[in-house]
C-alpha cells in the first residue's frame, strides 16, 4: 500500500512538473497559480507548490509578480544556461539589475533590495562583469556614480546626457557648429524673404522657418553621427533666441500637419540687434578690468592707464 | 534771562545755536549726489567756467542750499568773486534761488551741470533740422544762456557773414526765419518769468530770521507766452569784421561798432530773454533712438512709420508719457511724407506687423478710424535699455556670458543647473562664467530656504537680473568713464603745454609776418624752429584730443537712454 502510494507521488510531482512546464508553454506570457489549479483540479495546494519550487530551483521557471498576483514563466533556455555555476546570490543580483531596465542600478540600491553584504555585492558584481552578463556605465550627472545594467541593454538619455555628451563630455564645438548652422540657414531665409520685395506681410512670414524645417535642414547636411530628434535642434534654437539673434513665435496648427506638435507649431525668424554697440564700450573705461581701483592720484588713473595709452595710439 | 534751550539743540563752539542738526541732502528731499557725479560737475564747470565757479559750484552740489555769505565764508573766497559765480551759474540756468529761512538759498542742480556734456549734440541736432542758421543760433544761447532774440540774430547774423564769400553779407530775415522755427518746435522757450512779488514775499520771512531787506523774485515756469516770439523790428545785414590790418585799425574798428551798436535803435524786446529747451531735445533724441531701433529691427519703410507717428505726437504728449496719444491709422495715412507713398492696404499691413512684433515698439488701443494705435513709450525705452545692458555684458565678458545674461533676464530666476542646460554651456564653465558676473554685480543671488535653518544644502540659490539697479550702476560707470576722459585729456595737454604754448607763439609770429608781407624764406626759417619730432608730437596730440573728445560724446549717447530709461521708471511709480 505504502509503494503505490510513494510511486504515485513521485510520478504526480514529475507530472505535475511537466505539465505546469507545458502550460507556461501555452501561456509565453506567465501563468497564475490560479491557471494551474483549474488545469489540475486534483492536485492539492501542497503538492503544487512542492512543484513549483523545484521547478524555481532547477532554474527552468521564473517567477514574477503582476498585478494578479504571482505570475510562472518559462525561463529561456538560452539564459539559463548562463546562470549555470552561480548560484542563488548571483542570480539574485542579476534578476535585480535586469528589473533596472536602461536606466541602470546604483550598486547602493543593490544592497537595499538584495539585503546582501558590501563585500559580497562587489565579488558578485565583478564575477558578472567578468562573465559579461552586465556592464557598468558613468552617469553624466555624477561622474563619480557608476550604475549597473545589462550588458546589451542600451543606457537612457538620463544617464549620458543625450545627444550633447559622447563618453560623458559635454560636446561644446558640435554644439558650436549646430548653432553657428542654423543661424545660417535662418539668416539666409530672412534675406531672401527682405530681396523678394512682397508685401510686408507675405515678407515676414516667409522668413519664419517651423522647427521641423530646420530639423530637416540639419538632418540632411549630415553634419551630426548622432541621430538629433526636433527637440534637441529645438534647445539649439532656445541657445539662439538667447544669443538675441532669433526669434520665436508660436502659431497654432491642425493636427497632421508636419511638424505640429500638441496642435501648435514653433516658428524661428532670424533678427537684426536693434541698437549698436553702446557707446560706454566704446572706451577702454568701459571694458576695463581694473575699473572699481581707478581714481585720479592712485597707482591706477587716468593719467597713467596703460589701456588708455594703447588705445590713443591706435 | 536764559531763555529755554528746546530739544535738539546744540550750540557751537562759537556760542552760537543751531537749531537742528545738519539735514543730508537726501532727507532734505532732494536727490543724493554721487561721488561721481559731483566729481564729473566740477570738472565740467572748471573747464566752461574757470576754478572760483567750480569751487563754488562743487560745494552747493555737496550741500543743499546755502546762503551767499554760508557759502563765502566755508569755500574761503571773497564776497563778490562769490556773487560772481553765482550770477555765471544763474545765468546759465544751473542754479535757482529760494527765498529760505535764513535768507535768499542758492541751490545747484546736478542734472543741468551734466547737461553741458550734451551741448554739442544739441548744436548738431540743430544743424541737421535748421541748416547753418539754426546751429549758430542754439550755440549762441547755450553758451550765454539766455540771450534776448534781437541779439541772437545779431550775433548769428555777424558770425555767418563772416564765413560767407566777399561782399555778400546774411540777412537778418533769414535768421528771423530760422529762430522764429525753432521756436515754433518748441526747441527755444522764453525764460521763466517775473511775478511781481507780492506780500507773499514778505510773509515768509520768520520772525527769528533777519528782516529781509530785498525782495527775492519769484520766478515761474509755467507761462503762457512760453512759446510766443515777440514783435521785433529787425531789420538789416549782417556785418563783416574788419580783418585787422593794423592793430590800431582793429582798435579803431571796435570803438566804431560801439558807437553802432548804440545807435541801432532799440528792437521792442527787451527783458524777453530766450533760452533752450533741453527737454524738447531730449524728446527728440529719444524719438530718434526709438525710430533707428525700428529701421534696424525691421526695415525702413516701417521705421518712417513710427517717425510719423511720433512727429504727430510731438506736442500733443507730454514728455514723461508711457504712450503717445492714440492715432487712427487714417491719420497716420495722412501723415506719412509723400516719398513714402505706399497704399492703404500696405500700410494696415505694416501698422499690424509692428504691432505684433515682441518688441512691442507700437500698440493698438481700439478699432476706430481704422485702428487706433499708440507708441509704446516707456517699453521702447526699456527695451533700449536692456539692450544697451546686454551690449555692455557682451563687449566686457564675450557671447557665452551674455548668453547667460540674455537668458536670466528673459527667465527671470534660474538655478545653476538650469543656466548650464538652457544656455548649452559645459558646466565647469558656466560656473565660472556665472561668477565673474555676480563679482561684477551683473546678476545677483536670490536664496530660497527650504528649512528655517538656511543650511546650504537644502537652500536653492537662484541667479537673477534686475534691470533697473544694473541700470543704475551702469549709469554711475558711466558718469566715471566720462570724468577718466576729461582727467586724461587735461593731463595730455598739461604735459605738452610747452610745446602748445611754442606753437602758438610760432604762429602768431607766421601770422604777423605775412600780413606784412615777408618773403618765403623768412616764413620757412620761422616754420624750422618747430622740428619734425616736435611737428609729430602735436599732430599725435591733437589726434589724442579729438579722440577722447569723441569718445566723451559716444558715452553720453548711453548716459541718455540709461537716464530716459530710469526717469520713465520713476514717474510710472
Amino acid at each position: 500500500m505504502a509503494e503505490v502510494k510513494v510511486k504515485q507521488e513521485s510520478t504526480d510531482v514529475v507530472d505535475i512538473e511537466n505539465r505546469i512546464k507545458e502550460l507556461c508553454q501555452q501561456f509565453p506570457h506567465g501563468i497564475t497559480d490560479q491557471v494551474i489549479q483549474n488545469d489540475m483540479p486534483h492536485v492539492d495546494a501542497q503538492q503544487r507548490a512542492m512543484a513549483i519550487n523545484r521547478l524555481l530551483s532547477v532554474g527552468q521557471l521564473d517567477l514574477l509578480r503582476s498585478n494578479a498576483g504571482l505570475l510562472y514563466r518559462l525561463k529561456d533556455t538560452q539564459t539559463a544556461s548562463k546562470m549555470k555555476g552561480s548560484d542563488n546570490q548571483e542570480k539574485l543580483v542579476y534578476q535585480i539589475i535586469e528589473d533596472a531596465g536602461n536606466k541602470g542600478i546604483w550598486s547602493r540600491d543593490i544592497r537595499y533590495k538584495s539585503n546582501l553584504p558590501l563585500t559580497e555585492i562587489n565579488k558578485i558584481l565583478k564575477n558578472l562583469e567578468s562573465k559579461k552578463l552586465i556592464k557598468a556605465v558613468k552617469s553624466v550627472a555624477a561622474s563619480k556614480k557608476k550604475v549597473y545594467m545589462l550588458y546589451n541593454v542600451q543606457p537612457d538619455r538620463s544617464v549620458t546626457g543625450g545627444a550633447w555628451y559622447s563618453d560623458q563630455d559635454f560636446e561644446s564645438e558640435f554644439v558650436e557648429v549646430l548653432n553657428q548652422q542654423c543661424f545660417k540657414f535662418l539668416q539666409s531665409k530672412a534675406e531672401a524673404a527682405r530681396d523678394s520685395k512682397q508685401s510686408p506681410m507675405v515678407q515676414r512670414n516667409s522668413s519664419f522657418a517651423t522647427s521641423h524645417e530646420v530639423w530637416k535642414y540639419i538632418c540632411e547636411l549630415g553634419i551630426s553621427k548622432v541621430e538629433l530628434s526636433m527637440e534637441d535642434i529645438e534647445t539649439i534654437l532656445n541657445t539662439l533666441i538667447y544669443d538675441g539673434k532669433v526669434e520665436m513665435t508660436i502659431i497654432v496648427a491642425k493636427e497632421g500637419t508636419v511638424g505640429s506638435v500638441d496642435g501648435h507649431m514653433k516658428l524661428y525668424r532670424g533678427v537684426n540687434p536693434i541698437i549698436q554697440p553702446t557707446g560706454l564700450v566704446k572706451t577702454p573705461c568701459g571694458l576695463c578690468p581694473v575699473f572699481d581701483d581707478c581714481h585720479e592720484g592712485g597707482e591706477i588713473s587716468p593719467s597713467n592707464c596703460v589701456y588708455m595709452a594703447e588705445w590713443l595710439d591706435f | 534771562m536764559r531763555r529755554p534751550v528746546s530739544p535738539g539743540t546744540r550750540t557751537t563752539a562759537a556760542g552760537r545755536k543751531r537749531s537742528r542738526p545738519r539735514l543730508r541732502n537726501t532727507q532734505r528731499g532732494g536727490t543724493a549726489m554721487t561721488a561721481q557725479e559731483v566729481r564729473l560737475c566740477g570738472l565740467l564747470l572748471q573747464e566752461h567756467y574757470g576754478e572760483v565757479v567750480e569751487k563754488v559750484g562743487t560745494h552747493l552740489l555737496k550741500n543743499r542750499a546755502l546762503t551767499l555769505r554760508a557759502i563765502a565764508h566755508e569755500t574761503g573766497t571773497p564776497l563778490d568773486l562769490v556773487k560772481k559765480s553765482l550770477c555765471v551759474l544763474v545765468q546759465h540756468g544751473l542754479c535757482v534761488f529760494v527765498s529760505g529761512r535764513r535768507g535768499v538759498e542758492y541751490h545747484l542742480s546736478c542734472e543741468r551741470v551734466l547737461r553741458i556734456l550734451r551741448f554739442p549734440r544739441y548744436i548738431y541736432t540743430a544743424k541737421t533740422l535748421y541748416g547753418d542758421a539754426g546751429e549758430l543760433i542754439v550755440e549762441e544761447v547755450l553758451q550765454r544762456g539766455h540771450m534776448t532774440m534781437s541779439h541772437a540774430v545779431r550775433t548769428v547774423a555777424d558770425r555767418l557773414t563772416q564765413n560767407m564769400e566777399e561782399g555778400s553779407s546774411m540777412d537778418y530775415s533769414e535768421v528771423v526765419s530760422a529762430f522764429s522755427r525753432l521756436v515754433e518746435t518748441q526747441f527755444l522757450q522764453r525764460c521763466s518769468a517775473v511775478i511781481e512779488p507780492s506780500s507773499a514775499a514778505l510773509l515768509t520771512a520768520t520772525v527769528d530770521a533777519p528782516p529781509v531787506s530785498v525782495i527775492v523774485p519769484t520766478l515761474s515756469d509755467n507761462h503762457p507766452d512760453r512759446y510766443k516770439l515777440p514783435q521785433i523790428s529787425l531789420r538789416g545785414r549782417g556785418k563783416r569784421r574788419l580783418s585787422s590790418e593794423e592793430i590800431e585799425g582793429d582798435q579803431r574798428a571796435a570803438k566804431r561798432a560801439k558807437l553802432d551798436k548804440d545807435q541801432t535803435e532799440p528792437s521792442g524786446d527787451e527783458g524777453i530773454y530766450w533760452q533752450v529747451n533741453f527737454d524738447r531735445f531730449h524728446q527728440h533724441f529719444r524719438d530718434q533712438a526709438i525710430v533707428s531701433a525700428v529701421a534696424s529691427k525691421m526695415d525702413q519703410t516701417s521705421s518712417e512709420i513710427v517717425r510719423t507717428m511720433l512727429r504727430m505726437s510731438e506736442v500733443t504728449t507730454t514728455p514723461s508719457a508711457a504712450y503717445t496719444q492714440p492715432l487712427s491709422a487714417n491719420e497716420i495715412f495722412r501723415a506719412l511724407p509723400p516719398s513714402y507713398s505706399i497704399g492703404r492696404p500696405v500700410l494696415e499691413q505694416y501698422l499690424s506687423l509692428l504691432v505684433d512684433d515682441p518688441m512691442e515698439f507700437v500698440g493698438k488701443t481700439g478699432d476706430s478710424g481704422g485702428g487706433m494705435y499708440v507708441v509704446n513709450l516707456h517699453k521702447a525705452l526699456a527695451n533700449l535699455a536692456r539692450a544697451t545692458l546686454e551690449s555692455v555684458v557682451q563687449e566686457r565678458f564675450g557671447s557665452r556670458s551674455a548668453r547667460i545674461f540674455r537668458l536670466l533676464l528673459r527667465k527671470r530666476h534660474l538655478e545653476q543647473k538650469q543656466v548650464e542646460d538652457f544656455a548649452m554651456i559645459p558646466a565647469k564653465e558656466a560656473k565660472e562664467m556665472l561668477y565673474t558676473l555676480l563679482s561684477a554685480n551683473l546678476v545677483q543671488l536670490q536664496e530660497i530656504p527650504k528649512t528655517p535653518d538656511h543650511a546650504p544644502s537644502r537652500t536653492f540659490y537662484l541667479y537673477t537680473v534686475n534691470p533697473l539697479p544694473t541700470a543704475r550702476m551702469l549709469l554711475q560707470h558711466c558718469y566715471k568713464t566720462v570724468a577718466n576722459l576729461i582727467d586724461r585729456r587735461l593731463h595730455e595737454t598739461k604735459e605738452n603745454k610747452r610745446l602748445l604754448e611754442k606753437s602758438q607763439r610760432i604762429e602768431a609770429i607766421l601770422a604777423s609776418l605775412q600780413a606784412s608781407g615777408a618773403e618765403t624764406a623768412q616764413l620757412t626759417e620761422v616754420e624750422e624752429m618747430i622740428t619734425a619730432p616736435e611737428r609729430q608730437q602735436l599732430e599725435a596730440l591733437r589726434h589724442h584730443v579729438n579722440k577722447l573728445d569723441s569718445s566723451e560724446n559716444q558715452v553720453d549717447e548711453t548716459i541718455f537712454l540709461l537716464e530716459s530709461y530710469i526717469s520713465s521708471t520713476l514717474s510710472t511709480r
